[in-house]
């Protein structure tokens, strides 16, 4: 058959041919890339132009001492804003505030999170109905869900933990003024808690069976099958609920506004980045310098985070 | 219908050092049957979907037909493929699977429901064509994965281990009617497996592949009794073939008190080496227990009915070797006992770096 | 498919009975606020605005309130007109740009696939604090503030990473071999798409499209800095129930109850794939 190669010129030797090849090979694969990447490129663009680009922009506008009311002109300050940042101590408030609520909520919810997993994981009467209750807090507008905890549970007239704290003859508490940050904190976390719980649960429901069984037919106790073979299962979807939650979390905006307000016991630094500018102090330059702050911050801890994502990421190649 | 031709074909993965096809030449002639055969890993599937268009062929060329395909999308090669977990399309019909091909083709409706009911006739599936493939039984899928390829009466069939999701009986059966079904459609088939029982039952000719590099290319009969290496040596037949090196000296091996004096053309061979021991190989049905020959230790027996391997454990300097010997079925032989055993027919002889030692057979023979 | 987790096997009977109370008791627990704010919404002022009470005279009047419409106030209509146009075309948007995207990061994967994800993802790790005030100085600009489509273009990247990333997921569950096997018999680009990948992955867009929905629905941060007079969304006419003078308590239990309804809803209805979205994208 080697005789019969209708395709190719009799005198086409095999190097010709293959040089030939080579040269559409080489088209094709230049082809082939573009391929490949078109359908990426939209999302790509749209992301970069309207998610980075402004970034560059609050850069130049944190080198800038500049106010919109009253307008004065943009004058050039170099890190001044920064320097100030230092011994602003509202500033400093903000920030141990934004620590404080994301690292709380985030634990927290992820530990509540963890313990109703596993309650869930186990069959009994209404299971699905007790999950579908439990995710509903996760789905409320934070809006509201910071409206009704302020006015209905913690409130001092008409909320119902003062009503139960007063039938045990406790006097009413003002809640959100005594304790402002841990008001929001419980609301974070009621309403995070579900979402943990989920991820929690999908890998709960993910473990492999015959191990379990396995463990047990080894003779190992409850205890021994959750802390040795559970939470080692369990470690991935843990660091991904933890990532999640504070990519959310460390920007909370929504609870802050309606259930204080703000103040330097509750305002973490984006809330203060809007008190500062657009929310009434219309110094856009320092508050540029601040979220400026805030990204680097979120920069380290995305870095974290990352490195986190890559081992989740590991070893998968769909290529 | 069409003949293959993989010329020079190579196929280095990205990240890799060493080409998992390397610079493969095979003629698959029209009509045959080629099995593709060797250890995982070998690049068996590889060489399949480099012909496939799956896998790129980065230097080199296949052809289909005497059409150069290499640059060839999948889509217009006019190829078939049956995929080791058979790939069946989940939310569409066994009929919508197997007319998904010629849909694709603009065959007219009427035209695909005559097509598709005739290869369901051939492969008994019309009970079963309006139902999802997630409700059918292996066998089944199996079957409906043979009927997606055959309604399209393609030039060549490409088969990836079609058959190892089935059961061993069932492996067996099909494998026959496999084999029935491409003699009576005359199609070129690619058939890729490392069942080296189902290599030589069914194929025409069989490929032995080893790390990338074809071993050799013919029929079982012949890669059987004459294997051209080591590898194809220890590869082919099951059990295996006994290997063990031995001493050479003055035209004879010895293996502890048998003599074997070396045929011409392999003294010949050793001189030319210049070989101070060989690989000498012989069949376990070509050792028989007698008074003669040398003696070992019986360590195992296994008893197949009809037959049954003796497994003698034998001094060889400083260690011990096993050697298997075939014997018929229902042998007093057992564990324990010392026997002898001597060479009664085709012995094999091979350079310890691997290649066979006798003198080439004339081309076209055999 | 629930695999208990050791916590059955060896326990005594009534244990499992309490694990199970439990579990209803934590379940009403954090269901309470949403039931409490429900019930709310169909008192009098005089009643919600009192110490709690469970039985009382149900009325309708506070829904009656909160959607009659006061010239010169974004009304519950238009408010709800806007969010759903808002929430609709900005979900239509991230669908149709993040499916091509998914589908070149898990099918035919772009050799860097792997840092393009993370570059989507890693925009979620900036806050939009750090962007909020050039986003309103352009829009300010260009006269887009106060106007749906600032809102439409935002909530399309604030959902983009997510949906790539959940999508992409989606998509690696489809089988290689399927696609292969649509590329031999002959189908093209599109031949693949409309028979192989959407049938498997339509539940999949839905669940993304859903979380979308409810992100967006329910944004409040970039709707009060960039939008709050006119074209504004659900969560501002919320707060808009709120008064300093006189009672407002039920008002703002209906009014919640109906901005909260559909999300609620959805969410329900797709719970389950969309934690799978969400998780299995990282875990496989
Ligand atoms: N996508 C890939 N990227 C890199 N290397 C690969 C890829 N696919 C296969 N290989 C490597 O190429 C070699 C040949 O693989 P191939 O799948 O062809 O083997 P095989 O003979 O079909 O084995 P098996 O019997 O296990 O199916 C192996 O070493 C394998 O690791
Ligand atoms: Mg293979």
């Amino acid at each position: 058959m080697t005789d019969t190669q209708p395709d190719t010129a009799p005198d086409a030797g095999p190097d010709t041919r293959d040089e030939e090849r080579a040269e559409e090979r080489r088209h094709l694969e230049r082809r082939e890339k573009w391929i490949r990447r078109l359908p990426l490129l939209p999302a790509l663009l749209f992301t970069i132009v309207i998610t980075q680009v402004p970034f560059v922009f609050s850069l130049f506008y944190s080198l800038t001492d500049w106010k919109i009311i009253p307008p004065t002109p943009r004058t050039f300050i170099g890190f001044d804003n920064f320097t100030d940042l230092v011994d602003n101590q509202f500033f400093r408030d903000a920030a141990w505030v934004s620590v404080v609520m994301t690292a709380s909520a985030v634990l927290l919810s992820l530990i509540l999170g963890t313990g109703i997993a596993l309650l869930l994981d186990r069959k009994f009467f209404g299971q699905g109905f007790v999950r579908t209750l439990l995710i509903t807090p996760f789905l409320v507008m934070p809006v509201v869900a910071g409206l009704v905890w302020k006015n209905q549970v913690f409130s001092s007239q008409y909320g119902v933990i003062n009503w139960l704290l007063n039938l045990v003859g406790i006097d009413n508490v003002e809640f959100v003024t005594r304790y402002p940050l841990w008001s929001i904190v419980i609301v974070l976390v009621w309403e995070w808690t579900p979402f943990m719980m989920l991820i929690i649960l999908a890998g709960l429901q993910g473990q492999p069976t015959d191990v379990l069984e396995a463990a047990r037919v080894d003779g190992a106790t409850n205890r021994a099958i959750f802390f040795q073979i559970t939470l080692p299962h369990l470690k991935p979807y843990l660091e991904l609920g933890t990532l999640l939650g504070s990519i959310y979390l460390i920007q909370v905006f929504d609870q802050i506004e309606v259930i204080t307000g703000g103040g330097p016991d509750s305002s973490n630094i984006p809330f203060f980045v809007f008190q500062r500018s657009i929310g009434g102090g219309w110094d856009f330059g320092a508050a540029s310098a601040m979220s400026i702050v805030v990204v680097i911050a979120s920069i380290v801890l995305a870095n974290l985070g990352l490195r986190v994502l890559s081992g989740l990421l590991e070893g998968e190649d769909p290529a | 219908m069409a003949e293959v031709r993989y010329e020079g074909a190579t196929r280095l993965y990205e990240g890799t050092e060493e080409p998992a096809v390397n610079a493969l030449d095979l003629d698959i002639v029209d009509g045959e049957l080629l099995v593709l055969v060797g250890p995982s890993g070998s690049g068996k599937s590889t060489a399949l979907r480099m012909l496939a268009g799956l896998e790129s062929v980065d230097q080199g060329g296949v052809y289909i037909g005497g059409r150069d395909v290499t640059l060839v999308p999948p889509k217009d090669r006019d190829i078939a493929m049956v995929f080791q977990n058979y790939a069946l399309y989940p939310q569409m019909t066994v009929a919508a699977n197997m007319g998904f091909a010629l849909k694709q083709q603009g065959v007219p409706k009427e035209e695909r429901v005559r097509q598709v009911r005739e290869a369901a006739r051939i492969l008994d599936l019309e009970p079963y064509l309006d139902r999802k493939p997630k409700n059918l039984s292996g066998g089944q899928r199996q079957r409906v994965a043979m009927g997606r390829a055959i309604v399209r009466r393609p030039q060549v069939f490409l088969m990836d281990e079609p058959l190892s999701n089935l059961d061993a009986k069932l492996r067996v059966q099909t494998r026959t009617e496999l084999a029935d079904l491409q003699a009576r459609l005359g199609v070129t088939t690619v058939y890729v497996t490392h069942d080296q029982v189902e290599a030589m039952t069914m194929g025409h000719r069989v490929a032995v592949l080893k790390d990338g590099f074809l071993q050799q290319v013919a029929a079982p009969k012949e890669l059987y009794s004459r294997p051209a290496n080591l590898f194809v040596a220890g590869f082919i037949g099951s059990p295996a073939m006994n290997l063990i090196t031995v001493p050479v000296e003055d035209g004879v091996a010895s293996l502890n008190d048998l003599s074997l004096p070396l045929p011409d053309d392999v003294r010949a061979e050793v001189n030319r080496r210049g070989l101070k021991e060989i690989v000498f190989g012989v069949r376990p049905e070509h050792l028989e227990l007698g008074q003669e020959g040398t003696s070992g230790e019986v360590a195992v027996v296994e008893e197949l009915g009809s037959e049954a391997y003796v497994h003698v454990r034998i001094a060889h300097g400083a260690e011990t070797e096993l050697i298997v010997v075939r014997v018929g079925g229902e042998t007093s032989v057992t564990r324990g006992d010392f026997v002898n055993f001597g060479v009664t027919g085709a012995n094999h002889y091979f350079d310890p770096d691997g290649d066979r030692l006798d003198a080439k057979p004339v081309p076209g023979a055999g | 498919m629930s695999s208990d987790t050791g916590l059955v096997v060896g326990q005594k009977r009534w244990t499992s009975w309490a694990l199970g109370l439990l579990a209803w008791a934590v379940g009403l627990l954090f269901f309470f606020p949403i039931f409490w704010m429900v019930l709310n919404g169909f008192k009098e002022e005089i009643d919600a605005n009192s110490s709690p009470q469970l039985f009382f005279d149900p009325t309708l009047d506070r829904y009656r309130d909160v959607t009659s419409e006061t010239p010169g106030l974004l009304g519950f209509k238009e408010a709800f007109a806007n969010s759903f146009w808002i929430v609709l075309i900005s979900t239509i948007l991230v669908m149709i740009l993040a499916v091509p995207a998914a589908y070149s990061l898990a099918i035919r994967p772009v050799r860097k696939w792997r840092d393009v994800l993370f570059f989507f993802i890693s925009t979620k790790f900036l806050p939009i604090v750090g962007a909020i005030l050039p986003l309103w100085i352009i829009a300010r600009d260009l006269d887009l503030l106060n106007t749906r489509t600032v809102l439409i273009i935002l909530y399309t990247a604030m959902n983009l990473p997510l949906a790539v990333w959940m999508l992409r997921s989606f998509f690696m569950e489809v089988p290689r071999e399927l696609i292969e096997a649509a590329q031999i018999d002959g189908a093209g680009l599109r031949g693949q798409l409309t028979s192989v990948v959407m049938p498997i992955v339509a539940p999949g867009l839905a669940a993304t499209a859903l979380l979308c929905v409810i992100f967006a629905w329910n944004e409040f941060f970039l709707a009060v800095q960039l939008n709050p007079v006119d074209g504004s969304t659900m969560p501002i006419w919320v707060t808009s129930n709120v008064s300093t003078r006189g009672n407002f308590l039920a008002k703002l239990s209906a009014a919640s109850t109906l901005a909260t309804l559909p999300v609620v809803l959805a969410g329900w209805v797709a719970q389950k794939r969309m934690i799978r979205g969400l998780a299995m994208g990282a875990i496989k």
